[in-house]
């Protein structure tokens, strides 16, 4: 039998579970680390050399990337470029997102079927999406020039309008994430707050300001979480919509870091700037999630 | 939050699915990644070329040749992919990887020194004797060489030239321009007298491509200054080539050129010359057969000319460029390779392709061949401004240093940047980039 | 979650159509995908004289895309199946077991999906090139995964945990191992679960663009979003084509979103809530 009476029993077979729960872990584990961490530290290691690889070239550079960046006029607009097609992006998204949730959850039926054409733009690859505005930008035959009266404006040629189209074209592919994450939430919301407001005479205002959104604010805020991330990272639908053009007016960071990487071939230049997105990413996440839980919100 | 009511036999059946599916996929993978096998039998050695455009492709009808006359060698060719861009990516990609799978490959002039310095070709200086490279062009045997050594041979050959509307200048008693003032007061003069608002004056290149870099290449030379300097900076004289982005934005701006050039290509500018839309054109030899095609609407009314200088009496060359065939490093038949190269570009093959219509060849000789002056008249004017051409600058860094410079020259002539500006930033990022990387 | 059926009232019909109109940028590349190539350039009119296949014979007769569907399909269901197994396994691990610095350990495995793919491109193009993986589908696979088991163990352990572990104990008390528990009570509730990770697994690995752009060079590996941003165009761009390419390249994730709704929904919800 055990020895040391219960007490050590119980710690024993802790330590078995404990030991058994590391062996299912494991495997995962490793693939992570060497999916997912490992390239995370080389990135940093590589940001700090100077590498080209068709070349041979391999030194050890310390922070030169860093300090070329912080004059690199280049960098600074592309920083730039990314934050005003986040904040615009993610405000718009929530905006109409919210609305479009509204409107579905007011739906006495074919709220399914609405939902699908919804989803459908969610669905498809980013690419696809670019070459779809690519096209409905076209000045002579696209849809949206014709739609404004025939005029023919150069949106993704003219450096006022592209990352405006750009944004658009965001905002279409995303927002039914803000919706269907909203849409659920209202469902839960029960029917007879909104009848009570109804009696006591409050406007369709009243009700979404004092009910709607402060029930909606949880979600509201992992979704603006979530999308501001997301937005960050944003890559596939400006490289194949624009490139990053005309003249770099939408060339994210994430662009430009590509750029470096593959075709200036810079691979320690291109190597700092993904490490700067990654700080960006990483400190929006976190505010966030600080945010979240002063407001005891998190779980 | 009840759970939906378990799926009959889910586990069991789901698992033994996804068994099938995971080996079913990986079949697929392996059948997908092998790559082809070497065939025993005969040498076969594999040809990667862009597809030759024109009327007819005159590659599998070469090869066939060489073929016939080298039993015991077989020839396969593969098409590499549209854009230059994307062969350069997938040559890249291949070469560094090490195992490329082909022998003898085509390759754009300026990547000539580059792939000569990453190791990844062969280095021809023992088979090629001087004589056989004198018969080229000096430029293009110039493009094939690096640090004194040849590492490909010249295959075809392309120059910036002048193309302008020979009877509106006709009409009006004007000779092709000398200098770019002359040309303003011409197109001028002629849109006045022609009264057609569809009438462009001056067309160029001047999307953000390597077209662009060539168009301001070629403004810097018909300003006496030049790219590259003798100490490798780039821009030795950035107020002179301020000016002449300046002067490329003016182009735009008092309407000489119509706003699209900013996204015209060779293509979008051929057309609408070709439609007979504007009085000049800036582009390479292979527009005239086009222009010189039955049913075109500006057939016989073409002439070509030196571009035009920014000083009256100082010369200005157009750009040479074109393609050079050659060898892997690690072929593993490089005399057989070598063979094949001389054979492509020798003169009855380059005669070959030249009568297709499709490419000019490199070899000086040929311009003067009666049989291809009579089906193409401007071949020996053609040849002269080849002659009086100039080559990008030859070195490994060509291509970092154009898509280097794209964006930036790109922003001075859409206007979000000054053209003083984008020099500046252009020299302070070609600067960090070369900073001490040997030739 | 009903509200199925054809809509009553005037307000909803109104609802149902401004969506419909939600989605006419992809209704527009389906009809320009059927218009012929003469008519394309040529706005008004809106619609057709007729309506043609001649550009899904065009890009359906090149090798290229059709190549690039199988591409895509094998990678996306062998990282969807790579990425379940090892999720499954690390999910129940961290779900149900006392593993030491659990707590930090999922909020670094939630922070893994907030990686920016830009960042690890780098690095992981040069490990490709070390293994030779360049042009290979194991090369996406490999990078697929990376992004998808983060999302996999995190979707997966929020829905083990609202399975009540009172289940398990149950069925060890009636003498069930706890593989044969997690076999027959654990598996079939967590079927939806499973379904909804496969699901965005799967999606995300389709519509994966920067790793399979970065490393792919030829037909043998290219995924369908990379062959449709590379679509050949001789001199002008085959508008006709390519929107024709696009809805090829659509198909699958759009049926599977629509059809398999439910689970995509509970999927994203149950990432959301449990942030």
């Amino acid at each position: 039998m055990s020895r040391g009476g219960p007490a050590a029993t119980v710690i024993r077979s802790q330590r078995r579970a404990s030991v058994q729960g590391l062996l299912l872990v494991t495997p995962a584990l490793f693939a992570l680390g060497a999916l997912t961490l490992y390239p995370t530290l080389w990135v940093g290691w590589l940001s700090l050399q100077r590498r080209i690889p068709i070349f041979g070239v391999e030194r050890f550079e310390g922070l030169g990337n860093f300090f070329f960046l912080a004059t690199d006029p280049r960098f600074w607009k592309a920083a730039q470029v990314t934050l005003v097609f986040t904040a615009a992006s993610v405000a718009l998204e929530l905006v109409g997102g919210v609305l479009v949730a509204l409107a579905l959850r007011g739906q006495r039926a074919g709220a399914r079927v609405g939902l699908s054409f919804l989803l459908l733009a969610w669905a498809l690859p980013s690419v696809v999406t670019a070459k779809l505005f690519e096209w409905l930008y076209n000045p002579a035959a696209g849809l949206v020039n014709f739609l404004l009266g025939g005029i023919a404006l150069n949106w993704l040629g003219d450096p006022r309008l592209a990352l405006p189209g750009l944004i658009l074209a965001d905002v279409w592919r995303t927002l039914p994430f803000v919706t269907v994450l909203c849409y659920a939430r209202l469902l839960a919301i029960p029917v007879e707050l909104y009848e009570a407001a109804q009696m006591d005479g409050a406007g369709a205002v009243a009700t979404f300001t004092r009910i709607t959104l402060p029930l909606l604010r949880r979600i509201l805020l992992i979704a603006v979480l979530f999308r501001t991330l997301d937005a960050l990272r944003s890559f596939d639908l400006m490289f194949v919509l624009t490139g990053g053009g005309p003249a770099g007016t939408t060339e994210t960071l994430t662009v430009y870091a590509y750029r470096s990487l593959f075709q200036a071939v810079q691979l320690g230049l291109g190597s700092a700037v993904g490490v700067v997105v990654f700080a960006l990413v990483m400190l929006v996440a976190w505010g966030y999630l600080r945010a979240l839980r002063h407001e005891g919100l998190a779980a | 939050m009840t759970p939906s009511p378990p799926p009959r036999g889910r586990g069991k059946g789901e698992a033994a699915v996804r068994v099938v599916l995971l080996l079913a996929a990986c079949l697929a993978a392996l059948i997908g990644c092998s790559k082809g096998s070497d065939t025993k039998g005969p040498l076969t050695i594999v040809l990667k070329h862009a597809k030759i455009l024109g009327p007819v492709d005159p590659i599998p009808a070469l090869l066939a040749e060489f073929e016939s006359a080298h039993p015991g060698i077989r020839v396969k060719a593969e098409v590499l992919p549209w854009t230059s861009d994307e062969q350069r990516q997938f040559l890249v990609i291949n070469l560094e990887g090490g195992q490329p799978g082909f022998d003898l490959m085509m390759l754009d002039c300026i990547w000539v020194p580059e792939f000569a310095r990453a190791g990844w070709i062969l280095d021809l200086t023992a088979g090629v004797t001087q004589d056989e490279l004198a018969a080229h062009f000096p430029s293009a045997a110039q493009a094939g060489t690096y640090r004194g050594r040849t590492w490909a041979l010249p295959w075809f050959m392309n120059v910036g030239l002048l193309y302008y509307r020979s009877d509106l200048l006709g009409r009006y008693g004007f000779k092709p321009p000398e200098t770019y003032v002359a040309m303003l007061e011409q197109i001028r003069v002629i849109r006045a007298g022609e009264k057609s608002r569809k009438l462009e004056g001056y067309l160029w290149q001047g999307k953000q491509y390597e077209g662009l870099v060539v168009n301001v290449l070629e403004g810097l030379w018909a300003d006496g200054t030049t790219l590259v300097g003798e100490d490798g900076r780039i821009f030795p004289d950035p107020e002179r080539a301020e000016q002449v982005l300046r002067f490329m934005r003016m182009l735009i701006d008092t309407g000489a050129s119509p706003g699209w050039v900013t996204a015209g290509d060779e293509e979008v500018t051929r057309r609408a010359f070709g439609n007979g839309e504007a009085i000049f054109l800036r582009s390479w030899p292979y527009a005239v057969d086009m222009f010189e095609k039955p049913g075109s609407p500006v057939r016989g009314k073409v002439g070509l000319a030196p571009l035009p200088s920014h000083e009256a009496g100082r010369r200005a060359p157009g750009s040479t460029g074109g393609a050079h065939l050659a060898i892997t490093r690690h072929t593993r038949h490089p005399a057989e390779a070598l063979e094949l190269a001389r054979f492509l570009t020798s003169a009855p093959a380059q005669r070959a392709m030249t009568a297709s219509g499709a490419t000019k060849p490199t070899r000086m000789a040929l311009y003067h061949d009666a049989e291809l002056v009579r089906a193409s008249p401007n071949l020996p004017r053609i040849h002269d401004l080849t002659l009086a051409g100039r080559s990008r600058p030859v070195t490994p860094y060509y291509v970092m240093i154009s898509t280097t410079l794209q964006p930036e020259l790109s922003a001075a002539l859409v206007k979000v940047k000054t053209p003083a500006r984008s020099v500046a930033d252009a020299r302070r990022r070609l600067d960090f980039f070369l900073r001490d990387l040997q030739e | 979650m009903g509200r199925a059926g054809l809509p009553r009232s005037l307000r909803d019909w109104a609802v149902l159509l401004a969506l419909l109109a939600y989605a006419t940028p992809f209704f527009w590349q389906l009809l320009t995908s059927l218009k012929p190539e003469a008519e394309l350039m040529v706005l008004p009119p809106l619609f057709p004289s007729r309506l043609t296949w001649e550009h899904y014979r065009v890009v359906l007769g090149q090798s290229v895309m059709l190549r690039a569907l199988v591409n895509s399909l094998g990678v996306g269901v062998i990282t969807t199946v790579l990425a379940l197994g090892l999720g499954i396994f690390g999910a129940y691990g961290i779900a149900r077991y006392p593993i030491p610095g659990k707590a930090l350990l999922l909020l670094l495995i939630v922070g893994g999906t907030a990686f920016p793919q830009i960042a690890t491109v780098s690095p992981l193009y040069l490990l490709m090139r070390a293994l030779s993986l360049r042009d290979t589908w194991l090369a996406l696979i490999l990078a697929n995964t990376s992004f998808a088991l983060p999302l996999v163990i995190w979707l997966l352990t929020g829905f083990l945990q609202e399975i009540p572990v009172g289940l398990e104990e149950a069925a060890s008390v009636d003498g069930a191992s706890r593989p044969r528990a997690f076999r027959w009570i654990v598996l079939p509730l967590l079927a939806p679960g499973l379904a909804s990770a496969s699901l965005l697994t799967f999606l995300f690995s389709w519509n994966e663009f920067l790793f399979a752009y970065t490393f792919t060079a030829t037909e043998a590996s290219r995924t369908v979003p990379v062959a449709l941003a590379l679509f050949p165009g001789v001199f002008e761009v085959p508008w006709g084509d390519i929107a024709a390419a696009s809805i090829l390249a659509s198909i699958p994730p759009v049926a599977l979103v629509v059809g398999l709704q439910r689970y995509l929904v509970r999927g994203l919800l149950s990432g959301a809530l449990r942030e």
